[in-house]
Parts: structure tokens; sequence; C-alpha cells
């Protein structure tokens, strides 16, 4: 029997298996790329391309009529940087990064440990959650109306006040940007409350509660047990809202056509006045770059800190 | 069996345990109050939407934003004001076929894309897939005016081609993403077993893998075709045309164009608008929480 075994495994063209094995990947790296053609095909031809051809542009002239001209070096990233627009656009997105930063999450945790355990919990979790279904150009074009001069912030106003409010919050430079952060805050906590309490439900109880017949605080127990756990969560909220702050466009331009001290000018409207206002399409371009830069350097930060939690976490 | 008691429980103290359960139950009732606040301030904007769209033009004017209407009839009249004068007819039908076919065909050919790299055996899988997923990487602003171009000289600039063409691509990658995970998580040994009685890979594809991942692929196509509804820079930059436009772009236009008609219509633009997303919600709210958890984590 044994030998047979043997006699048998001998006769068997080792090669052979292997070129066989061979055609047969090849086979089916054929047929995989059939079926991944319609993808890539589409995410090459109308994004990947694209992105290439933006670069290309950023660095080239472009004259009006003739189209592009000539090579022209890193001439339009030193208009970008003369062009006092740029900088506030620049000072604009940068609040508008820090405060969709700070805002949904601080309140988004907030009201995740507030609504946990209360009665109608899942009530009041779906109340602030509802603004979310709404499309953000509707969203702003209620909230628009909500900040009219005779709209209903100043009706209230002045309703509590018992005097006459015509305040038209979008339409000055103190209060335009807080105005549209609050409609922000209110479309996109929802969202990063339901995130972090799936984050939180999935932190086992135990631990705080030893902590906490142990004498730890409520606040030690969060701080200690609580925020290492959660901090995976918090990084990938993060990032969203970073991202979401940083090429926020709807909102600004439906609420902020007014520009009230150019305080509305984020760098993607500014990127759109150059290009599609003004006809400045390599300007544009190395606008629309600078913004890919950040953007890019974020998504890269976000996994690399990432890698490091799971790390640490492990 | 069980271990003998070595110290006697201590004496109850009720008074303590009673005014623990008293200051308990205060704190629960004053933590209601704060969340009932909370949503008054949530719910405000939907209240002052519901009423507003209830008057006329000269009642809101008139009235306090927060008073009742007086009828429900009016909003009769501001909804056929508001499809007439921000072309809505349009902006509907467009952006329902630009979800529905957009978001459709980007989830078949992700479903495609996600069995092509998890199914079969060959080598450069990860490469192909990090094509396919760079798609998500940029942000929109660098594909504006490429895109513009490209479009202008293909002469698809504001034709429903090029925004499909858009729509579809842009929807790929993150599905993609969703259906290989969901995919490699499938056991292999039916396809195998299908392979062995002679059925191709096509019939792998459309008769084994397909009808398992229905349900990621509703939660994604949800997910996309809400994206699409709720676009309004690309339609804005590739279909700046009344009978392209997007309804987003119908209602922001509408909006901005200091139209003689007042607030409570184009309020009712913006409800109209956002109907079917709201529709959609509601009818498949477990397929957008689960939509939700793939995209969040």
């Amino acid at each position: 029997m044994r030998e047979t075994d043997e006699s048998l495994l001998a006769r068997i063209d080792l090669r052979a298996v292997e070129r066989r094995e061979r055609a047969r990947r090849r086979r089916q790296r054929r047929i995989a790329l059939v079926f991944l053609a319609p993808a890539l095909i589409l995410v090459v031809g109308v994004l990947l391309v694209p992105v290439a051809i933006n670069v290309y542009l950023s660095f080239m002239n472009w004259r009006k009529f003739t189209g592009i001209d000539q090579f022209a070096g890193l001439a339009n990233y030193a208009d970008l940087g003369a062009s006092p627009y740029f900088y506030d656009a620049l000072a604009n997105t940068a609040i508008w990064v820090a405060a969709s930063l700070l805002c949904p999450i601080l309140i988004g945790l907030a009201l995740a440990l507030l609504f946990r355990g209360v009665r109608f919990e899942e009530t009041f979790k779906n109340i602030v959650f509802l603004p979310r279904i709404l499309a953000p150009t509707a969203v702003a074009v209620l909230w628009y109306y909500v900040y009219a001069p005779h709209g209903m912030l100043n009706r209230v106003a002045g309703f509590v006040t018992g005097r006459t409010i015509d305040v038209g919050w979008l339409y000055d430079q103190a209060t335009v940007t807080p105005a549209i952060i609050v409609t922000f805050v209110w479309q996109t906590v929802g969202l990063v409350m339901v995130l972090l309490l799936l984050g939180l439900n999935a932190i086992p109880k135990d631990p705080i509660e030893a902590a906490r017949i142990d004498g730890a605080t409520p606040w030690d127990a969060f701080r200690h047990i609580v925020f290492p756990l959660l901090t995976p969560t918090l990084l990938v909220v993060t990032i969203l809202c970073v991202l979401a702050g940083f090429t926020v466009f709807d909102l600004l331009w439906v609420m902020g056509a007014g520009y009230p001290g150019l305080r509305t000018l984020s760098l993607a409207i500014f990127m759109y006045f150059e290009a599609f206002q003004k006809g400045g399409w390599s300007f544009g371009s190395a606008t629309a770059v600078v913004i890919g830069l950040v953007v890019l350097s974020v998504t890269w930060l976000q996994a690399w800190l990432q890698h490091r939690v799971e790390r640490t976490l492990k | 069996m069980s271990p003998p008691l070595r110290r006697a429980p201590p004496p109850l103290d009720f008074d303590a345990i009673e005014r623990r359960e008293r200051d308990a139950r205060r704190s629960s009732w004053s933590a209601l109050g704060v969340c009932a606040l909370i949503s008054l301030f949530w719910l405000a904007p939907f209240y002052y939407l519901a009423v507003t769209v209830f008057k006329t033009t000269e009642e809101y004017t008139r009235s306090d934003p927060f008073a009742p209407p007086r009828s429900l009839a009016p909003i009769v009249d501001n909804a056929i004001t508001a499809w007439n004068e921000a072309t809505m007819a349009f902006g509907m039908a467009n952006s329902a076929f630009y979800g529905a076919v957009g978001a459709g065909l980007a989830v078949v050919f992700a479903a495609m894309a996600a069995f092509g790299l998890t199914r079969l055996d060959y080598r450069g899988k990860n490469f192909l897939f990090m094509i396919v997923f760079s798609g998500t990487i940029f942000p929109f602003q660098m594909y504006l005016i490429p895109l513009f171009f490209m479009y202008g000289r293909l002469g698809i600039l504001n034709t429903h081609v090029g925004m499909l063409l858009f729509y579809t691509a842009i929807c790929i990658p993150f599905p993609t993403l969703v259906l290989k995970n969901f995919m490699s998580a499938l056991s292999r040994e039916i396809d195998e077993a299908a392979r062995m009685e002679g059925a191709g890979e096509f019939t792998v594809f459309a008769r084994i893998v397909l009808p398992n991942a229905i349900g990621p692929m509703t939660a994604t196509f949800l997910l996309q075709f809400t994206w699409i509804w709720n676009d309004l820079l690309f339609s804005t930059v590739l279909g700046n045309r009344a009978e392209v436009r997007s309804i987003m772009n119908s209602l922001q236009v509408f909006q901005g164009s200091y139209a003689s008609t007042g607030p409570n219509v184009v309020l009712t633009a913006a409800l109209i608008a956002s109907l079917p997303s709201i529709a959609l919600f509601f009818l498949l709210r477990r397929h957008f929480m689960d939509g939700l958890k793939v995209s969040g984590l």
C-alpha cells in the first residue's frame, strides 16, 4: 500500500502541476480584470485623470482665448501667496475647521452622555438626529429664513426681551460665522452623537463600576477608563468633522451669499470664484491643489494615529 | 457547599438609602428637563418650517413666525407656485434619475469589482483595490476644473449623460470597500462547488455571491442615493441648465434669485425637495442604520 503511494507520487510531474496552477491564476486574473473593468475605467477616467490634470494645470500659465500657454513653474502658487483674499479664505477656513471639530464633538459627547439612561432616551436621540435626514441645501435655506431680519430668531428674541430686534445675522460680519456654525452643529451633531454612542456602548461596564466602588468620581472614571477606550471612535469622528469643516460648501454658498467682511469666503468658495467666475483656471487649480494637500495630510495623520492607537490598545 | 459567612452584613441604613434614591430621582428629573430643553431647540426650526408652509405670503409677513396658520389650504398654492417657479419638475425628475441610475450602476459595478477582488486567485489584488479606493481620498475641489474642461471638450457639459457619468464614478469606491469586506467574509466553498459543476464565473457571481450580498448592497445604495440627491456642488459646476439641474441646484437658484415670492413659498420648495430622502429614511430606517455603521467605523 505504502509503496504504491510513493510510486504514484513519483509519477506526478511537479512542474506540470505548477504550470497548470500558473495558467489557472492567469485565467483568473483575466476574468477578474473583466469584473473590475467598469469600476476601474470610471474611477480612473472620471476621478484620477482629472486629479492629475488639476496638478498639471496648476503649474501652467493660462491665457484667455488661447488656453494653456506655457510652463509657469510655481508662479500660480506665488500669486496665491500674494493674493490678500487667499489669506482671508485661509483664516476663515481655519476658524471653520476648529469650530466644526470642537463644537460637534464636545456637544455630541455631552449629549451622548446626557441621554444615556434618561427616560425617553430613544425619542431624544431621534430628535437630535432628525436634521441629518434633510439635505444640507434645504437646511441652509431653512436657517436662512430663521436668521432673516424678519425671521424666526429676531421675533423670538423680540418676544423675550419685549423690544423690536432686526439683526441681519447673516449680513453682519460679527455674527455670520457663529450663526452658520450653529446651523452646522444643528445638522451634524446627531450623526456624531450616534457614532459616539456606538463607541460608548462597546465599552464594558464592569471596570467603571469597580472603579466607582473603589471611590473614583464619575469624572475620574470617564477620564481614565471611558476616554482611552473611546479614543479610536473619537479619532474617526474627529477626522470626519475636520474634513466636513474643511470642504464645507452648501451652507456657506446658500447662507453666506452676502459675504459680510468676506467672512464666508472659505477656500472651497474662493476656488470656485477664482475659477468659475473670474476665469483664473490655473489659479483655481493651484488652490485646489492646496486644499488637496491639506486633506491628504489630515487623512495620512489619521491613518498614522489610528495605527498607533490600535497598537497601544493591544 | 457555600462558604460560611464570615461577618454579619451591616445593619441597613434606611434613611441613607432613601436619601440616595431621592437624589437620584431628582437628578433624573432635572436631566429629563435639560433633555427636553435641548430637544426644543432642535425641534424649533422644524416647527417654524411646519407652520410657515401653511401660510400665505401676506399672512407670513403680518403674523408671528410661531403663530399657527389660520388654515391648511395655502400649502396647495405655495406648492404649485414653488413647483412652477423653481422648475422643480425638472429638478425632481433629474435627481431621481441621477440617484436611482447613478447609485444603482455604481453599486453593481462595485459588487463586480469586489467579486474580482475577493473570489478569484491572482497576484496584484491589493494594487487594483488601491486604484479604485483612491477615488475617495481627494477633495471634491480637485475634480471640478478638469472635469469642466474635459466635459466641454467632449460636449457633455450641462447634459444628463455627463452628470450621470460623474455621479456613477464618484459613488463606486466606497461601496467597493464595503462589499469587498463583506464578500471576503463569505465562505468560498459554495463557489468551488458550483465551479466543479461547471458554472462559469459570471454564473457564480450572479447566482451565488450577488443574492448573498443584497443586504450591504441595499445599505450602500441608499447612502449613495442620498448623497447624489443632496449634492449641490457638482450640479452647480457640471449641470447648470434648467433641464439638467439637480433638485438641490434648482432650490438654491430659486432661493438666491430674490424672486418676489416669500419665505413661505421657498420653504415649501425646500420641504418638497427633502421629501424623498425623508420618506426613504423612514421607510428603510434599518438599512440606513446599517449604512451608518459601515460608513462610520
